[in-house]
């Protein structure tokens, strides 16, 4: 990042091969809508490349980047606008599920994966905005308590707090599916 | 052998934070095989692990889509937008700034000539005011004396008019 704020367009380069799944995938895992995430990853290194000549090395990049990426992934969630204007692939028309073609699978396993996937994701959408970021980051980021209460700009207790309430819930949501 | 959950010898958010850590494989290996020997022994968090355990394999089948293959090019593309935004403001910047100069001039002039004169102007009307307020006490005084002339005229007629005097 320090050399991209030389204006090292190359390294701006290297830095969003780097890091551009791993943006897009926490912000679907937040916003649960690919195109929105895309969107809103979009707009996180759009803002990183604006604000490169201010950065200051004075946290680990991922930090910064996150946090970003967490500003607007709780944005989105509080204005809810995307939800309204996208239509979900798995949203039920007249008491149908719209499958996504899988080869892979029989009929009945995806009829049932997908189930299972739709409480998955009910379960992590139902937490409270806060909870879910830090789920996201521990679990599929694989964040540590610290790098996560940088983040979100608070304590590592009140990080542990977040996380232990929130997979407290998960547990009473989806322990049947062991 | 399984214990009582009373028989836990961890308080709430430490066995919650071993749970999740052994869960997740962050614990350190001692802590680890700590761990898993209390778990032999502990029916309580045996169940939670358990539940865990489901938790983290049900939260593995959630995985993400397939980035699109022009994100970049799309980024690239509104990088490039806004590189021209700023450019357009700093055009318009540079443009308004070449009529807004003399104007400016022309105002700061204005504003100083004003300043420079408000106290001359002043000083004229305070002249004027205390000419007028000459005037009036010279008035003044002219009716004074006029009205005692007035009185000493009645005076005399009273004293020389007999008729008075019964």
């Amino acid at each position: 990042m320090l050399r991209v704020r030389e204006g090292d367009q190359a390294c701006f380069t290297l830095l969003l091969e780097r890091h551009r799944n791993a943006v897009i995938h926490f912000l679907y895992r937040m916003v649960s809508n690919q195109a929105v995430a895309e969107e809103l990853a979009q707009e996180v290194f759009l803002r990183v490349y604006r604000c490169r000549s201010n950065y200051q090395a004075t946290a680990k990049f991922t930090t910064w980047l996150f946090r970003i990426a967490t500003h607007l992934g709780l944005n989105s969630i509080r204005d809810g606008r995307y939800e309204k204007a996208q239509e979900r692939l798995d949203r039920e028309i007249d008491g149908v599920t719209r499958q996504v073609e899988d080869r892979r699978r029989t009929i009945e396993q995806e009829l049932l994966f997908q189930a299972k996937l739709r409480e998955v994701r009910r379960a992590i959408e139902n937490l409270p905005s806060k909870q879910r970021a830090a789920v996201v980051m521990h679990k599929y980021e694989e964040l540590g308590y610290s790098e996560i209460a940088g983040v979100l700009m608070c304590s590592e207790s009140a990080v542990k707090s977040l996380l232990f309430r929130a997979y407290g819930s998960l547990r009473l949501r989806l322990a049947h599916m062991a | 052998m399984a214990s009582s959950p009373e028989t836990c010898t961890f308080d709430d958010s430490v066995a919650e934070e071993l749970i999740v850590g052994y869960t997740a494989q962050t614990l350190d290996p001692d802590a680890a095989i700590a761990f898993e020997r209390h778990l032999k022994l502990c029916s309580r968090c045996r169940r939670l692990a358990a539940q865990q355990r489901a938790v983290w394999s049900a939260l593995d089948d959630w995985q993400p889509h397939v980035v699109s293959a022009d994100f970049d090019q799309r980024l690239a593309q509104r990088i490039a937008d806004s590189r021209r935004l700023f450019a357009r403001l700093y055009a318009f910047a540079r443009w308004i700034w070449r009529p807004a100069l003399p104007l400016a001039i022309c105002a700061v002039l204005a504003v100083l000539f004003l300043l420079r004169d408000g106290p001359t102007g002043g000083r004229a009307v305070d002249a004027r005011s205390s000419a007028r307020i000459e005037q009036q006490v010279e008035h003044a005084l002219d009716d004074m004396d006029m009205l005692k002339q007035i009185g000493e005229d009645v005076t005399v007629d009273r004293t020389s008019s007999p008729s008075r005097k019964i």
